[in-house]
């Protein structure tokens, strides 16, 4: 039988930035309104009007995994997920230097590393979410989207423009 | 401190003699002001002495924040500017959404004081506890959009949340504003030119930390069943898809779309101005301020014509009107290009828009020459002289710069009746209502502590005809007057509970959509959050919140007085009292004001002849302090 990996999905045609997803994750998972201590995060372009979710996976590869050391980051064969076994760790913080997302962050107070653990399947970003810019599930259960969408529409106008000029 | 929600803590800048103080929020504030206006209000009164010039060193910026800011409470990531206003004199606030204030917060502050005057051009930087004066000379001429991207560039952290002036703010445009994340305005009153005149160009804010509320669990679970009633409720999934452009039809459905310069309130092009129009041709992302699941705000591009390639947030209904029929400009893309303008120059559209519109009307009735203009025709309708004349009061260059003082200090300056023209309460333009046709309004616009103002006390009950609710909140015995929007009695009644309400909103704080249109949150729900976030026991009654808000408008007032406002000031540009309305559905309406401010100020314990706070009121409400 095979065990089809659930990941969280993001379109960023669809968040408005509010960033009610860090605010959600960081309640649940540290008992306080701390975005710095998210497990994900919501970039923004304010001067194009973009905000872009970030989020732990799916990554093809998995560079915070093939760059621990200590092989404190795991990743569980079945579902993909990648884990963090925190007994093992030794904060070398390689992993928060590697991650393309941005997502596996330092807690500087308690000196240990933050990484997303999916809330165990049920994800506390996807509920909060107003818009459904975050979503989770199998890759068929998931909506395609054009991810870029709002992006390459906005450089092809003002690259049209520029052409005028 | 030990309570919930609060930092506890006041972070204060001199720039005069470059130090920093951190002081102890007192836990008294807590008690009596809960938060937000309350605490600036606070500090304002005893800090800045009456007859003090707003562009002075002694002048104070204060940013405040709520316990409930930067948390998951919908819509609580607003903040609030106040200071002795630029354009005003008087009372000044203004609020903005964004994210700057969770970030003060994140930072390990509830407010922020900044006084003095810089030597040279300098921005604030504050990371946690890190607090510094950054050398702002390169930045000075630049955009707030550029000044806000070169301080993350060079501080290295796009995360950073900046306020910050353009050109107008530099000039002392006496409506300039702050804009933080490139397209939201703390706009009303000038924040902008008492920035401007301390030598800052920006205070850029980052903060690691967090916000812990009394009772978490509690807080978290009621705060998700809030952002829910927001998720289904009608008129915010409104809201949420067209933004404040659906008012432009309210508006003209009911006579109150401010057209040529307040002189109306019906406009033949209103269609133009509307999100209908808009939306499905212009808009391409919706976007949100923080912890808000409604996302009213809407980036719109414009594809042809002389504004193509105009990528811009906005405008909301209020620029509509500004740059729309305020100048009989039946043209979304100028409204559009205008609000560009006035987010880079840093400048408040509303007074910016309503004071070209006097300077419009002036010219027509001959009041204002092409001598006094430089050569400019004004005339209504024109989107190049809008645009120019918006430009050129932002530089304040030729004609602009007597408009850069604003309607009533412009009217003053030509003379020859001019201020017949001005349309402003207490130095501040009108915004996009017209008591004519909305009584409650009139009465608003003329006892707002900071001017002519929308966002103290409308009513939006009567205006859109929710029977029940005014029983509810009013009383069944004041029906059906109390939301005949063409009737005085029982205005203050509602005037008044809505004042307060919108108080405590502000001391929280959080949007004014979140209140605007029942059955979203009032102040019961206020009495029920506040104790499991803060822990203390008395914001659960509506009584005691209704005390504090008492306060805080009273306190508001006293601040007034003591720059000379009494009964007199409290009052409406003569066309709303003596033009009737020439057309559309409140054709011959005009405001009677004296009886509305009668039972105002009995509702607030204030004297009738003067219009002042009376003693008995000023014991009740703990304010001997101030007086």
């Amino acid at each position: 039988m095979v065990t089809l990996q659930k990941q969280l999905s993001v379109d960023y045609t669809k968040c408005t930035g509010c960033r009610l997803c860090e605010l959600a994750c960081s309640a649940k998972h540290e008992g306080v309104f701390q975005p710095s201590l998210a497990r994900l995060r919501i970039v923004k372009y304010d001067d194009l009007g973009l905000d872009i979710p970030n989020v732990c996976g799916p990554c093809e590869e998995a560079p915070c995994v093939d760059i621990c050391p200590v092989y404190a980051m795991r990743r569980d064969p079945v579902t993909k997920m990648v884990y963090l076994e925190e007994d093992k760790c030794i904060l070398c913080k390689a992993c928060v230097g590697v991650c393309t997302a941005g997502v596996i962050r330092l807690d500087t107070v308690a000196m240990r590393i933050i990484k997303c653990d999916h809330c165990g399947g049920d994800p506390e970003c996807v509920k909060i979410c107003p818009t459904g810019a975050i979503t989770y599930g199998t890759p068929a259960q998931t909506a395609v989207v054009e991810r870029h969408g709002k992006l390459k529409a906005y450089v092809a106008e003002i690259h049209r423009n520029a052409m005028k000029e | 401190m030990g309570l919930g929600g609060y930092t506890g803590k006041i972070l204060r800048i001199d720039l005069s003699r470059d130090t920093v103080r951190v002081d102890a929020l007192p836990r008294e504030w807590i008690h009596q002001f809960i938060g937000g206006d309350g605490f600036a209000a606070k500090i304002l009164y005893e800090e800045v002495p009456g007859g003090t010039d707003p562009l002075s060193p002694a002048n104070k910026l204060i940013l405040a924040t709520g316990p409930i800011t930067g948390t998951l409470w919908p819509m609580s990531g607003r903040t609030v500017f106040v200071s002795k206003g630029a354009q005003t004199g008087i009372w000044a606030e203004s609020h903005v959404g964004g994210f700057i204030g969770p970030e003060l917060r994140y930072a390990g502050y509830d407010v922020l004081v900044v006084e003095g005057k810089s030597e040279k051009p300098v921005y604030v930087f504050i990371e946690d506890d890190h607090v510094e004066l950054v050398d702002a000379s390169h930045l000075w001429g630049l955009t707030t959009s550029e000044a806000t991207m070169k301080i993350q560039e060079e501080q290295r952290d796009p995360d950073i949340q900046v306020a910050a002036i353009g050109l107008a703010g530099e000039r002392l445009v006496k409506f300039a504003a702050l804009i933080v994340n490139h397209a939201r305005a703390a706009g009303r009153t000038g924040m902008g030119a008492v920035l401007g005149s301390k030598n800052v160009k920006a205070i850029a804010i980052r903060g690691h930390g967090g916000i812990s509320v009394a009772n978490h669990e509690e807080f978290v679970a009621l705060a998700k069943r809030a952002q829910e009633r927001v998720r289904v409720n009608p008129q915010a999934k409104e809201m949420g898809k067209w933004g404040t452009w659906i008012l432009t039809a309210v508006k003209q459905e009911i006579g109150e779309l401010p057209t040529y310069n307040h002189r109306t309130g019906v406009f033949s092009g209103w269609e133009q101005l509307s999100g209908d129009h808009i939306r499905p041709r212009y808009t391409v992302s919706d976007r949100a301020c923080f912890g808000c699941s409604l996302g009213c705000k809407k980036v719109n591009y414009i594809p042809d014509g002389p504004y193509a390639g105009t990528l811009e947030e906005g405008p909301e209904y209020e620029g509509l009107m500004a740059f729309g029929s305020v100048l009989g400009i039946d043209d979304y893309p100028t409204t559009l290009k205008a609000n560009q303008i006035c987010n880079k120059y840093g400048m408040d559209i509303i007074s910016a828009g309503t004071t070209i519109g006097f300077a419009i009307e002036a010219f027509e009735q001959g009041v204002l020459t092409e001598e006094d203009t430089g050569g400019l025709k004004l005339q209504w309708n024109d989107r190049d002289l809008a645009i120019r004349l918006l430009e050129m009061i932002g530089r304040r260059e030729g004609f602009g710069d007597i408009l850069a003082e604003g309607s009533r200090e412009a009217a003053r300056r030509i003379g020859r009746g001019a201020e017949k023209y001005a349309m402003h309460v207490k130095g501040l333009e009108i915004s996009g209502q017209d008591g004519r046709t909305h009584r409650s309004i009139a009465l608003s616009h003329a006892t707002g502590a900071r001017g002519a103002d929308h966002l103290r006390s409308l009513v939006t009950v009567d205006q859109l005809g929710y029977e029940k609710v005014a029983a509810q909140r009013w009383g069944s015995d004041k029906l059906p007057e109390i939301i005949n929007p063409y009737t005085e009695k029982y205005k203050a009644t509602a005037v008044v509970e809505t004042e307060n309400t919108y108080c405590i909103r502000d001391t929280l704080i959080v949007c004014w959509y979140s209140v605007s249109w029942p059955p979203i949150f009032w102040m019961n729900d206020f009495a029920e959050v506040l104790p499991i976030a803060t822990g203390v026991e008395e914001f659960g009654s509506v009584e005691r919140l209704t005390e504090i808000a008492e306060r805080q408008v009273t306190l508001k007032r006293l601040f007034n007085a003591r720059e000379g406002i009494s009964r007199k000031d409290d009052q409406l540009p003569e066309r709303f009292l003596k033009e009737p309305m020439p057309e559309g559905p409140g054709k011959g309406q005009v405001v009677h004001l004296d009886p509305m401010l009668d039972d105002y100020y009995r509702l607030r314990g204030w004297d009738l002849k003067t219009g002042l706070p009376t003693k008995d009121t000023i014991r009740r409400l703990s304010l001997q302090w101030a007086t």
